[in-house]
């Protein structure tokens, strides 16, 4: 193998969901499913494969990749774990009367803070550039301004720790 | 004088590379990258395991990672030397990253 951190995307993407097993230096070894490769550092995350041990993610950096091997496909398994894992949609956990409460109470908390938001169906739509979907988490933000994202994640989370204090 | 000038030689060439080849290269870059910050996102406020050179480990309370993953953020680092509170780990020292869900 060529060296993995010149490799491209191209070829990255071809293992991801694959079961491998990556070499590195100083003659570690991982064994898991691709989850992703960062085409910005080379680097391979690795999930475990599903078993009675709780699942655990590795992160092997791009600069310290000797090789990865192919071992298989990837189980069904697997992939519905990874898929699971990853999956942004937590809404799950929350019924929809709780999502409205959340919904208002992070609005109240904003407008509070003289931050310009209105509600938008389910959404929080702040001063028509940022979005915050369910479940209104500071991780649920959508913004092209990182000013403004990183000014709002600030206070979600300023709103959270708020409410634990009560 | 019209005169109708010598028909000229049309090479014919191989098929070029697929039109969509950028764009299709630079999804599969986004995609990957975004899956990458979730990762990042999962990990944060988690132990970590750190392996380093020469079998060296540490573990420590993962932060955050810098845009070009050459700098991770951590807490409580526990070095041979004792727990250090706040440290930056240059992502170069670094050889794996790991943790549990």
């Amino acid at each position: 193998m060529s060296v993995w951190s010149e490799l491209g995307p191209r070829q990255w993407h071809e293992f991801v969901n694959k079961e491998v097993c990556v070499t590195a230096r100083d003659q570690h070894s991982y064994t898991g499913h691709v989850f992703t490769v960062d085409p910005v550092s080379a680097s391979v995350v690795l999930v475990s494969p599903a078993g009675p041990e709780r699942p655990s993610v590795t992160m092997v950096l791009g600069h310290a990749v000797q090789e990865v091997q192919v071992l298989s496909a990837g189980t069904e398994e697997a992939l519905s774990c990874m898929k699971h894992l990853f999956t942004p949609g937590h809404t799950a956990t929350f019924s929809a009367e709780e999502l409205g409460a959340r919904r208002e109470s992070l609005c109240a908390w904003l407008q509070k803070n003289r931050v310009p938001v209105h509600e938008e169906g389910e959404m929080l739509r702040v001063a028509d550039t940022l979005t915050i979907n369910a479940p209104y988490g500071p991780g649920d933000c959508t913004c092209n301004n990182e000013i403004i994202l990183a000014r709002v994640q600030s206070l979600i989370q300023s709103h959270s720790t708020h409410d634990l204090e009560k | 004088e019209s005169r109708m000038k010598p028909p000229v030689t049309v090479l014919r060439l191989p098929r070029g590379p697929e039109p969509n080849n950028e764009e299709e290269e630079q999804q599969m870059r986004s995609k990957m990258r975004e899956q990458f910050l979730r990762v990042l996102l999962l990990m944060a406020h988690k132990r970590v395991d750190i392996e380093l050179h020469g079998k060296l480990r540490m573990r420590a309370q993962f932060g955050t990672s810098d845009i070009d993953v050459l700098n991770f953020q951590v807490s409580d680092l526990e070095t041979p030397l004792g727990v250090q509170k706040e440290a930056l780990l240059r992502c170069n020292d670094l050889i794996s990253c790991s943790f549990e869900l």
